[in-house]
């Protein structure tokens, strides 16, 4: 067992809130973001669902009569994230002089729709007519980048590029990273916009809620799901190196105990073998944690309402629990939260926050038939007590990378 | 600390060539691989010159995926994967499986890490054509299913047949060098026994028109260090290096062509497109790099640099690298000089320079050097490659987004 990696403070900008503790109580009420998107017209997209974030204000987060030009959505919501988790974790500018912090960010696409009006720019107006700030963005690494910039970040700055489970794979990079001691402190999570772009594209693939010719419901493990409704946000969690957390009397809200990782290399075409690659995922990060299945308290999945994913995963995770399958409390966030791609990963193990600290599971919220199909016993529309334990958060990827993380309670303020 | 992890295989697509002793013997004989560009019309640009890969085929190499299903990144990657698996002495040629000749190794145990600047920018660049047009009802399931850059990584792992870790980093121009950082962690880690670790990237339109605003494309060539120097030539490729354990390389009784012995990275928190004035993040890397292998600077023979030939650069980078090597002139060259910026290939054919010339006791020059630039004040290993003993070379790499990143490779010795 490797020394675990201690949680010590979390920033979110969510459709369903910016505080973790307003996150939890959304989504412990079943409180569903979901809904037709407002942002942009999407006629004849077959897709009308989204979970946006309404009025997105930065100066409410990095502070008014500043120039935020420089950054676009997503750097933005990025750059809020990290001034919520540094505030919440403590690391305010003097410590982080002392010590750089680095970013791990998770995120599919930095913001496809920087990157797309930056070339139909040049398309329509002429390369000389493009402007070098929108440049700057166009690069995926620009939400960190950026953010970095705007809170002083020397440390390790890596971005990870992924959907569902970027945000995990940030995590355990970052827990890496401090473990091997070349950081005392990590903002690592995940960001990703909604934007038009990325909207238009999975509605023409067929995988997102509304586009199969069948009733839009993005609702994981329903029986009658159709896809997923595309979301956004971000979400930093402060790892931080249980020495370093001890030294400075921080509270410790969790620790990650443990990671693990695998691929499916038929992409997810395979159900088979995407359920075993997340199955060995979960395997390693339990052995990696050094706990059984029967030690954990509940899961989180990534599961989104995809119709093969949802399965695949459940398939998977439940493969890995073996008897423990049967009855283990299992969440999935994001009939409420939608698919937030990047910041999902970094939203399951917020969430997981919430619940040690009340006891209170959030539900499937809409769930009305399960799956007869699912694997999972735990399953079910209302929110529930769970007893105080480990908890394992699951991902799989669009592209068949399988990852999984453990977490454990923190004991507040470490000794 | 965990094993000593070596570099077993090299495979590169580039402009100047394709494999390992193809692009070796063209680096080290000074060869450019500058032409007008074809990939798309220039005639609106105030440049027109890059460094593009010619005549690729992408079907000579890959075995399981088909090439059409594949962005032109991703091409590149695949087909570099493949040249390091056999320069490895692991593929065995056969035209109906992967295959692979796994030698013991569990695939379930063998994973990858790939870093990109743009990921799959022609794909984007083929839905922006459609907005442009105002043709929207036009984009298909296909923009989706192949532009997000973490196929790159997964389209090797899916070629390859590897399935345990498989993580893409697009840590724009160092993304290279983050993926080689990340794949010795995570072998040193004991999370996989072997890695596939480079960087990709195609010939965007994105990119060359944010250089050519920016004023950073040189008209004709690239020419790192010179006091003339008029920019970068931006360019396409990619490398794969095969990553494992010692004791695995030695039980199957593979070639090694170099140590990896340590990496930094840092970031400027300053800039997105400029560095920091003084070169901070730079040597703070160079510097993190040498203490983690317990290395001195004086220990290092050679540095390949990131040495884009814009004015702003190479003056920034000569800065850094005499903050941490002070006044002993190690030699430092560029091959952006040759094979133009790469982007998110870049550090990782720079990583496939550093293991060769730890191997070979040669390093590649920086050509098209004419006059020396006093604030570029370096040993730049001016036009024609050197015979040196290399015992450790370090491979420097800068980005957007103020990412700096070093890694060092050591002549292998056991």
């Amino acid at each position: 067992m490797r020394p675990a990696v201690a949680v010590t403070g979390l920033g979110v900008v969510t459709p369903l809130g910016d505080t973790p503790g307003a996150l939890h109580e959304a989504l412990c009420r079943g409180e569903r973001a979901v809904a037709p998107i407002e942002r942009f017209a999407v006629d004849g997209l077959g897709s009308t669902l989204g979970a946006e974030i309404g009025g997105f204000d930065p100066a409410r987060y990095l502070g008014a009569g500043r120039n935020f030009r420089p950054l676009d959505r997503n750097g933005l919501l990025t750059a809020a994230a990290a001034e919520l988790a540094l505030a919440d974790g403590g690391w305010d500018a003097e410590r982080r002089e002392g010590a750089p912090v680095g970013l791990v960010l998770g995120t599919m696409f930095g913001s496809v729709h920087t990157i797309s009006a930056f070339d139909v720019r040049a398309l329509q107006a002429g390369p000389n007519y493009v402007k070098p700030l929108d440049f700057a963005n166009s690069v995926i690494n620009a939400p960190a980048g950026q953010s970095a910039i705007w809170h002083g970040l020397r440390g390790v700055n890596t971005t990870i590029a992924g959907g569902p489970a970027a945000g995990l794979q940030a995590l355990a990079y970052a827990a890496d990273r401090i473990a091997a001691g070349r950081a005392d402190a990590v903002l690592a999570g995940g960001s990703d916009e909604l934007c038009f772009e990325s909207f238009l594209g999975f509605a023409r693939t067929g995988r997102a809620a509304g586009t199969s010719g069948r009733e839009a419901r993005p609702v994981p493990f329903d029986a009658r799901r159709d896809g997923f409704a595309l979301g956004e946000g971000a979400a930093l969690l402060v790892l931080e190196s249980v020495d370093s957390a001890r030294r400075r009397g921080a509270r410790t809200l969790a620790a990650l105990a443990g990671h693990g990782a695998a691929f499916d290399p038929s992409r997810g075409r395979d159900a088979a073998t995407a359920a075993r690659a997340v199955e060995r995922a979960v395997r390693a990060a339990l052995d990696d944690a050094g706990i059984e299945p029967a030690e954990l308290a509940f899961a989180s999945l990534s599961a989104d309402g995809s119709v093969d994913g949802d399965l695949a995963e459940a398939r998977g995770v439940a493969a890995a629990l073996g008897a423990a399958a049967a009855e283990l409390p299992v969440a999935a966030i994001k009939s409420m939260l939608g698919e937030p791609l990047g910041a999902g990963g970094a939203l399951q193990a917020v969430a997981a926050v919430g619940t040690f600290g009340d006891g209170r599971l959030p539900g499937v919220a809409g769930l009305e038939e399960t799956d007869p199909e699912l694997p999972l016993g735990g399953v079910g529309a209302a929110t529930r007590e769970v007893r105080r334990g480990p908890a394992l958060l699951t991902a799989l990827d669009f592209d068949g990378n399988a990852r999984a993380v453990v977490l454990v309670p923190g004991e507040g303020p470490a000794g | 600390m965990g094993p000593r992890i070596v570099v077993t295989g090299i495979g590169a697509v580039t402009p100047v060539g394709t494999g390992r002793e193809e692009v070796w013997s063209a680096l080290l004989a000074g060869r450019s691989g500058f032409s007008p560009v074809e990939t798309f019309d220039t005639s609106r640009y105030p440049v027109h010159v890059g460094a593009e890969v010619r005549g690729f085929d992408p079907a000579r190499h890959l075995r399981r995926l088909a090439p059409e299903e594949l962005g032109r990144a991703s091409q590149l990657a695949v087909a570099a994967g493949r040249l390091a698996l056999a320069d490895a002495g692991l593929d065995t040629g056969g035209l109906d499986t992967a295959g692979l000749d796994t030698d013991g190794l569990d695939p379930e145990r063998c994973g990858v890490a790939m870093g990109t600047t743009s990921g799959e920018p022609q794909i984007v660049e083929r839905f922006d054509d459609r907005v442009a047009a105002d043709e929207l009802d036009r984009v298909d399931g296909e923009f989706m299913d192949r532009y997000p850059s973490q196929l790159i990584a997964a389209n090797l792992a899916a070629e390859t047949g590897f399935a345990g870790p498989v993580t893409m980093i697009p840590t724009a121009c160092a993304a290279g060098n983050y993926a080689v950082a990340h794949a010795f962690d995570v072998l040193r880690a004991g999370r996989a026994d072997l890695m596939l670790a480079g960087g990709a990237d195609c010939f965007s339109r994105i990119t060359y028109t944010g250089f050519a605003r920016l004023g950073a494309i040189a008209p004709d060539r690239c020419r790192p260090f010179d006091r003339n120097r008029q920019g970068m030539i931006p360019g396409e490729g990619a490398a794969v290096l095969v990553l494992e354990t010692a004791e695995r390389a030695e039980a199957r009784g593979a070639r090694v062509w170099a140590e990896i012995a340590s990496y930094g990275l840092t970031c400027d928190a300053h800039h997105m497109t400029a560095a920091h004035p003084e070169g901070d993040g730079a040597a703070r890397a160079m510097e993190e790099a040498l203490a983690a292998g317990g290395l001195g600077p004086d220990d290092v023979s050679y540095v390949s640099a990131h040495g884009t030939g814009t004015p702003t650069n190479d003056r920034l980078e000569a800065a850094a690298v005499r903050r941490v090597f002070g006044e002993r002139r190690v030699p430092v060259s560029s091959i952006k000089s040759m094979i133009g910026h790469t982007m998110g290939a870049a550090s990782a054919i720079e990583a496939a320079v550093c293991a060769l010339a730890v191997t070979d006791d040669r390093v590649p020059p920086t050509a098209n050097f004419e006059e020396p630039d006093p604030e570029c004040d370096l040993d730049c290993v001016p036009n024609e490659a050197r015979e040196m003993p290399v015992e450790v070379a370090m491979n420097n790499a800068y980005a957007f987004g103020g990412n700096n990143a070093s890694v060092i490779f050591r002549k292998w010795r056991p």
